[in-house]
């Protein structure tokens, strides 16, 4: 067993009324890997951070961090686990240095060390000019970048992200996301980040699992994932739904898959850029008019339309959703 | 003892908390008394009103200190007792109310994620609570001798004094404390810590215990209150009574064990894993 793997295996946890956060999920996480978990708001991603980093217990199953059982040896996984929650908790009268150099003291270094630590991180998330400031006065993207220089300060070997953007401007996400990579490529470190969004955990992870109503839905890599579909789509567009059902039966010997959502048809296909010319004429011989014509590489979308049934939820939406929440906190 | 003063590394085991334990209470001491300092709102109400009582108390009734109290016996030492154990009353909420806070903000969720022992999460806000009674008491004293206070007892008696204020409020605390953690809500915290007040009346308030009769004098006498305000009485009126004194601290004693065990089940009920 590799010190910076997670493996997790059957965990549950059912809260009263018999409803199940978590249902069954297993999985692992490879040392060294960014580990994308992705699914929409309730979908069981901040109950399964939760457990592996000890703040709840199972209801059943078992999960290892680093090594050491989250059940049992939940005080070792402390140890050698860096968490940063999605709802922050800092102190607001507190500055800076003071929460960095106490977090290091509480893990066991001398002042000086926790001191210098404290100073080097604040470094590294660029808020060294703002250590006389109170935590309460930051943005909230200052704020996050402090709580993931908690989270660092005792050179975990095992990162926990819970939704580290949510709620950032496009900006910040990327310092985010430039800071995730580096930690990962420069500490080693083994990285579980839950997203809610599908950009996110596909420019990030190099292995994702898709969670939905407490299941893993699908597991890989991104691009694997994506691939399983049959490659790429061309979408044609018409003005009616009975004229796409009309070119679907006529084109879908053409091609692996061919799927209606709403007035689009979407073909899947291997090699979708060279089959266009076929379509079109296809298209013409029956005399259908498309309204537009597109060629698109799959995105992990459509790998959740096609494990869940339904689409993912949009996330301009969510992000508004999620504004005035962050705001209040 | 010699173990703790090794610099030498210790086991992986022993690491699991890091630092000593009593590093770790002095440090979440200090963060709470850095909290405290930064929101002096939470703590300067119950001192000003503690202080108008004493003011009220004394100009209400010192005129008839002749009557009540032995001749040329001041009024003020009898009555700054009662205004000191108010004090300790309501100082004593100030652990639970940044205990709650903390569970409010986030930052205890956080510190459970550290090794950080589960008794310096309750020792904290309660050791930094008791600089402040120390504090309040302090001050109430001091405008007692701008009163004219002279204790029996001279200076030691200060400190006698200050030494019960403390203990009694923090024995308090452990409601406050008990209630933050159960619930995490600071108005049922703010509530709890104002159950006690009636106390402060169903005791000896005015005049000396002889002078009560009936129903109120039974509940004096069974109130640990009044042995805590006759032992603090006889120290500053008559001088080193330890019959009163062993009283007083025997009714503090019961006063704090009992919310402490309180506190130290709720804490269990807070930090265990569910």
């Amino acid at each position: 067993m590799s010190s910076r793997q997670i493996i997790v295996e059957n965990l549950i946890k059912r809260y009263e009324g018999d409803f199940y956060a978590v249902n069954d999920v297993s999985f692992l996480v490879n040392a060294g890997e960014i580990f994308g978990f992705l699914g929409p708001n309730g979908a069981g991603k901040s109950t399964t951070i939760t457990m592996l980093t000890t703040l709840s217990l199972p209801t059943s199953g078992k999960a290892h961090v680093g090594g050491f059982d989250v059940i049992t040896q939940a005080q070792q996984v402390r140890r050698i686990a860096g968490v940063a929650l999605q709802d922050i908790g800092l102190d607001p009268v507190m500055k800076s240095l003071e929460l960095l150099t106490m977090q290091g003291q509480l893990f066991g270094m001398s002042r000086m060390d926790s001191i210098k630590r404290a100073k080097e991180l604040l470094e590294l998330v660029r808020l060294s000019e703002f250590t006389d400031r109170p935590v309460g006065k930051y943005s909230g993207g200052m704020r996050r970048r402090l709580d993931l220089a908690m989270a660092l300060v005792h050179k975990p070997e095992i990162l926990f992200l819970d939704e580290p953007t949510t709620g950032l401007d496009p900006a910040s996400r990327r310092d985010v996301w430039a800071e995730v990579r580096r930690l990962n490529v420069e500490e080693g470190m083994t990285i579980f980040l839950t997203t809610q969004y599908l950009e996110e955990a596909d420019e990030l992870s190099d292995r994702i699992a898709i969670i939905n109503a407490g299941k893993i839905a699908v597991e890989g890599q991104p691009a694997e994932l994506k691939a399983g579909l049959g490659a790429e789509s061309i979408n044609v567009t018409f003005s009616d739904l009975p004229t796409a059902e009309l070119a679907r039966s006529a084109l879908v010997d053409m091609v692996d898959r061919a799927q209606i959502d709403r007035k689009t048809l979407r073909l899947y296909l291997q090699k979708a850029a060279y089959a266009i010319p076929n379509v079109v004429n296809k298209l013409n011989e029956l005399n259908l008019q498309p309204l537009s014509l597109t060629l698109t590489q799959p995105t992990l979308d459509d790998v959740f339309l096609q494990v869940t049934g339904q689409r993912f939820v949009d996330e301009k939406e969510e992000t508004e959703e999620k504004a005035p929440a962050e705001a209040v906190a | 003892m010699t173990a703790i003063s090794q610099p030498i590394a210790q086991p992986i085991t022993e690491k699991s908390n890091g630092m000593p334990l009593w590093r770790q209470i002095t440090m979440m001491t200090w963060r709470n008394l850095v909290v405290i300092r930064r929101t002096p709102a939470s703590v300067v109400p119950g001192l000003i009103i503690s202080v108008f009582f004493l003011f009220i108390y004394e100009a209400s009734l010192s005129g008839a200190s002749g009557f009540l109290l032995g001749p040329g016996q001041s009024y003020l030492a009898f009555i700054l007792p009662v205004s000191l154990i108010s004090a300790s009353l309501s100082g004593s909420g100030v652990a639970g109310q940044y205990i709650v806070r903390d569970i409010e903000n986030g930052y205890f969720d956080k510190l459970l994620l550290t090794p950080v022992s589960r008794i310096a999460l309750l020792s904290g806000p309660v050791l930094a609570g008791a600089v402040i009674l120390a504090f309040q008491t302090a001050v109430i004293l001091f405008v007692a001798t701008l009163m004219g206070l002279q204790p029996a007892t001279g200076f030691l008696g200060y400190v006698a004094v200050l030494v019960f204020g403390v203990m009694l409020g923090t024995g308090f605390a452990g409601f406050a404390v008990s209630v933050a953690l159960l619930t995490g809500s600071a108005a049922a915290t703010s509530g709890a810590s104002f159950a006690f007040f009636p106390l402060t009346f169903l005791t000896a308030t005015f005049v000396p215990l002889d002078f009560l009769s009936g129903w109120l004098k039974t509940a004096a006498q069974l109130n640990p209150i009044t042995y805590v305000l006759q032992a603090n009485r006889e120290i500053l009126l008559n001088g080193w009574n330890w019959e009163a004194i062993g009283s007083g601290l025997i009714a503090v004693a019961i006063l704090g064990l009992i919310p402490f065990g309180i506190a130290l089940f709720s804490l269990r009920q807070r930090t265990t894993r569910k």
